[in-house]
């Protein structure tokens, strides 16, 4: 093979190698950047508003965890996830005394999911959810 | 050479220059990292005759000093102030006595205290039944684990069979804990975002352990069945993560070789011109 | 092909970019012995943009806040599409840089191309040296892991040692008495703003220097190996007959940015956690020292240096001494001689000091 035909072969093998690096760059680039699609709103709960008394709470899962709707004394509801920020042990509604005792090491929530005594560190994160037509979806 | 003045001034800045630069070569070294100071519990106690610095030597080997948890948190009082650090208006309590053990440790271990209250264990409280200090020690507490239950240990009051049947049927639920655990961990160690996966088995993990607590054997069983197929759920998403793994191991073979290629025809255009 | 040409005929029409082409690329003969160690500083060109591609990758998901930044790195190698692999190569790509850092200067070294009339060269690189040292001081901080905080607890720690201006400049250079919020704030504009600027413009000083004075010839494979300049005047140091830059050196510097590219994929690939202990992926907790914490692999030697003498300032000036012979090198070593073989005292102290370095490097690295 003559130099300057091998030296064309090789010339075209070395752009052929770099379109593929390119690609194989420009790909995982364009997926980093891209907006991410909101696939977690897949998987809304939907309740019946009637399912919850006033000082009641509702324990269901959601997006791969445990969590609780609660309505409150006054009537208004608020979702909140149930794993206690402590450790991640589930908490229980107490009726009585309407807040949250996690069972492992007495952490306790008011029914706002805010930390008032006990170890866990943060208050309970709450669910963004809304009310339409007498049907509560969560997500 | 004409110039030796401007020399030596451009000697002399750089010198000061460098030196300057050589001070940021700022190196890691090893301070004796100082902490916060100890409690005044541990303070006074770990200077006292062994019968008085016993609990502290045990208390440092347990899950509760791994985590925080110091002597005010169990006994009340003043942590801070030395001359006050027992007095019952700082709310120390003292060492409970026997009858009062379930509800000492059961201000913060709530769910375990309510079991046990409604277990054989807990309704012989009083009349020779078993406290928690019994089987998990008062300072050296342990993470809980299968070995509590053995024969030295329950045989003291009765005879090991029912305790035997129980604990078998806790010991497969317990190695799928443990092996799910030991996977969590390898893929906490590289970064994997692992909070949700632990929350979980932590939580089945407590509800597992506390079922113990009724020391009824249908009733173990049967919430271990439950149990168990929660802690698959956690192993599925393990196997997705081992399977994302292994295509990531592929795709670094497939980079790796085309990059030994792209040396080898750069290396072969370069010979071509030889000259 | 003719619509190419016609391009290139209107650029060259209005700034002679065949003429630049000609005198930078084809034109620009590189001296015939030359040879392979010569394609690290490209190495290093390149790595060094890789890190600032991928840098600026992770600034776009990146919080510098001390509350938000463990999570936010999470949430990149986590949920982020590919977010691992941008941050596995920016980690492990500052280790290798460091690495070839390393052994672009042991080649200087050894072909004694530090001489006159390169000392200029010598110097930028080693403020170079010193900037990459530097940004990877801060960038280790960015994560907010454990490793992170305590690692530069210790680091800004033994600034202490300095006489008078000591714990000042400790508290000066945390924005606080113990590392915080302030630490993170300030490592951060370090980190992404003021040392790349200033290694870019190093770099453009380097090269600068490099292409004036005219690239070095190995010194082997002559009769005569000693430095011939005379230093009248000055001069660019031309190679007759060398051989042309583009394409023939240029694909020399391809082939070995392809080989150092395959060993830097085969590490981000199937051991990137080469340099992560597991303290590296708990979050920074300011009340928890954890037991062990060593400094990344490129400043063992200097850790261990400062655990062995127990006086702080004596450890510290031994270092700062080491430094400054290594920084005014072509000024104290002033012979002609070039080939490594012919300079024996100046080989026995280089690689004496060589085996130094590796020497406390393991020692820091086992104790």
């Amino acid at each position: 093979m003559g130099s300057d035909s091998r030296r064309t072969f090789l010339g075209l093998c070395l752009g052929g190698l770099g379109a593929i690096a390119a690609a194989a760059v420009g790909w995982p680039l364009f997926r980093y950047l891209a907006p991410r699609s909101s696939k977690e709103s897949a998987g809304k709960i939907v309740i019946p508003e009637k399912e919850i008394a006033t000082g009641d709470a509702k324990f269901f899962e959601y997006a791969g965890s445990s969590a609780v709707l609660v309505r409150k004394k006054d009537g208004s509801l608020i979702a909140l996830s149930a794993v206690c920020t402590h450790l991640g042990c589930i908490v229980q509604w107490q009726k009585d005394k309407q807040d949250f005792l996690c069972p492992c090491h007495a952490g306790h929530y008011s029914p706002d999911g805010a930390v008032t005594g006990g170890p866990p560190p943060k208050s309970l994160a709450r669910i963004p959810f809304s009310v339409a037509g007498g049907t509560i979806t969560i997500g | 050479m004409r110039y030796p003045a401007l020399y030596t001034k451009f000697f002399m800045t750089l010198v000061i220059f460098l030196m300057t630069a050589a001070l940021i070569h700022l190196s890691p070294h090893l301070v004796a990292a100082e902490g916060p100071a100890e409690i005044v519990c541990i303070q006074c106690h770990s200077a006292l005759p062994e019968k008085f610095s016993a609990p502290v030597k045990q208390w440092r080997g347990s899950v509760h000093a791994e985590n925080g948890i110091g002597c005010n948190d169990c006994h009340g009082g003043d942590p801070k102030d030395a001359a006050n650090a027992m007095k019952p208006e700082r709310g120390f309590l003292g060492a409970p006595k026997e009858p009062s053990i379930p509800s000492f440790c059961g201000r913060c271990h709530v769910g375990v205290m309510k079991d046990y209250l409604a277990s054989v264990h807990g309704r012989a409280l009083g009349k020779g039944g078993p406290t928690c200090v019994t089987c998990h020690g008062n300072h050296q507490v342990v993470k809980a684990s299968l070995e509590i239950i053995n024969e030295k240990r329950c045989s003291r009051c009765h005879s090991f069979e029912r305790a035997r049947t129980i604990r078998q049927a806790m010991q497969e639920t317990e190695g799928l804990f443990i092996s799910v655990d030991a996977r969590i961990q390898a893929y906490k160690k590289i970064g994997s975002d692992t909070e949700k996966l632990e929350k979980s088995l932590f939580s089945l993990r407590n509800s597992f352990h506390s079922l113990f607590h009724n020391v009824n054997v249908d009733t173990v069983k049967k919430e271990s069945t439950g149990i168990q197929a929660e802690v698959r759920k956690i192993q599925t998403q393990l196997d997705q993560w081992d399977e994302a793994g292994g295509k990531r191991k592929f795709a670094g073979a497939l980079a790796v070789s085309f990059m030994v290629m792209i040396a080898l025809v750069a290396h072969l255009l370069r010979k071509s011109y030889h000259q | 092909m003719t619509l190419l040409k016609s391009i290139v005929d209107w650029v060259d029409v209005r700034i002679g970019v065949r003429e630049v082409a000609e005198q930078e690329l084809t034109g620009y003969l590189l001296p015939r012995n030359i040879n392979s160690w010569y394609s690290l500083g490209s190495i290093l060109l390149f790595a060094f943009a890789l890190q600032v591609a991928s840098g600026i990758l992770l600034l776009i998901y990146y919080v510098p806040d001390a509350d938000k930044a463990f999570k936010s790195v999470s949430y990149i190698m986590n949920e982020v599409p590919f977010g691992w692999l941008i941050r596995m190569c920016h980690a492990v790509g500052s280790n290798m840089m460091v690495l070839a850092l390393l052994l672009h200067m042991l080649s200087v070294l050894f072909m004694g191309s530090y001489k006159r009339p390169r000392e200029l060269n010598w110097v930028t690189g080693f403020i170079l040296l010193s900037m990459v040292q530097g940004i990877s001081l801060t960038g280790y901080l960015l994560p907010w892991s454990q490793l992170s905080f305590w690692a530069t607890t210790v680091a800004t720690n033994s600034a202490n040692a300095i006489p008078v201006i000591g714990p000042y400049l400790v508290e000066f250079l945390r924005g606080g008495k113990l590392v915080g919020a302030p630490t993170l704030g300030r490592f951060f504009a370090l980190h992404v703003a003021l040392i790349p600027a200033g290694i870019a413009a190093m770099i453009g000083a380097h090269l600068f220097l490099l292409k004036r004075t005219g690239v070095s010839a190995p010194p082997f494979g002559q009769e005569n190996t000693s430095n011939q300049w005379q230093g009248d005047r000055y001069h660019y140091e031309h190679h007759p007959g060398g051989i042309p830059f583009f394409p023939v050196f240029a694909l020399e510097d391809l082939r070995s940015i392809a080989i150092y590219m395959a060993c830097f994929l085969a590490v981000v690939f199937f051991d990137p956690y080469l340099f992560f202990p597991k303290d590296a992926f708990i979050p920074a907790n300011p009340f928890v020292t954890p037991a062990h914490i060593k400094p990344e692999w490129y400043f063992l030697a200097n850790y261990q240096t400062l655990k062995i003498f127990p006086n702080e300032l004596i450890g510290l000036s031994l270092q700062g001494a080491g430094m400054t012979f290594l920084a005014m090198l072509p000024f104290i070593d002033r012979g002609p001689e070039r080939h490594p073989l012919k300079r024996p005292l100046f080989m026995a102290c280089s690689i004496g000091g060589l085996l130094l370095w590796i020497g406390l490097s393991v020692w820091g690295h086992l104790s």
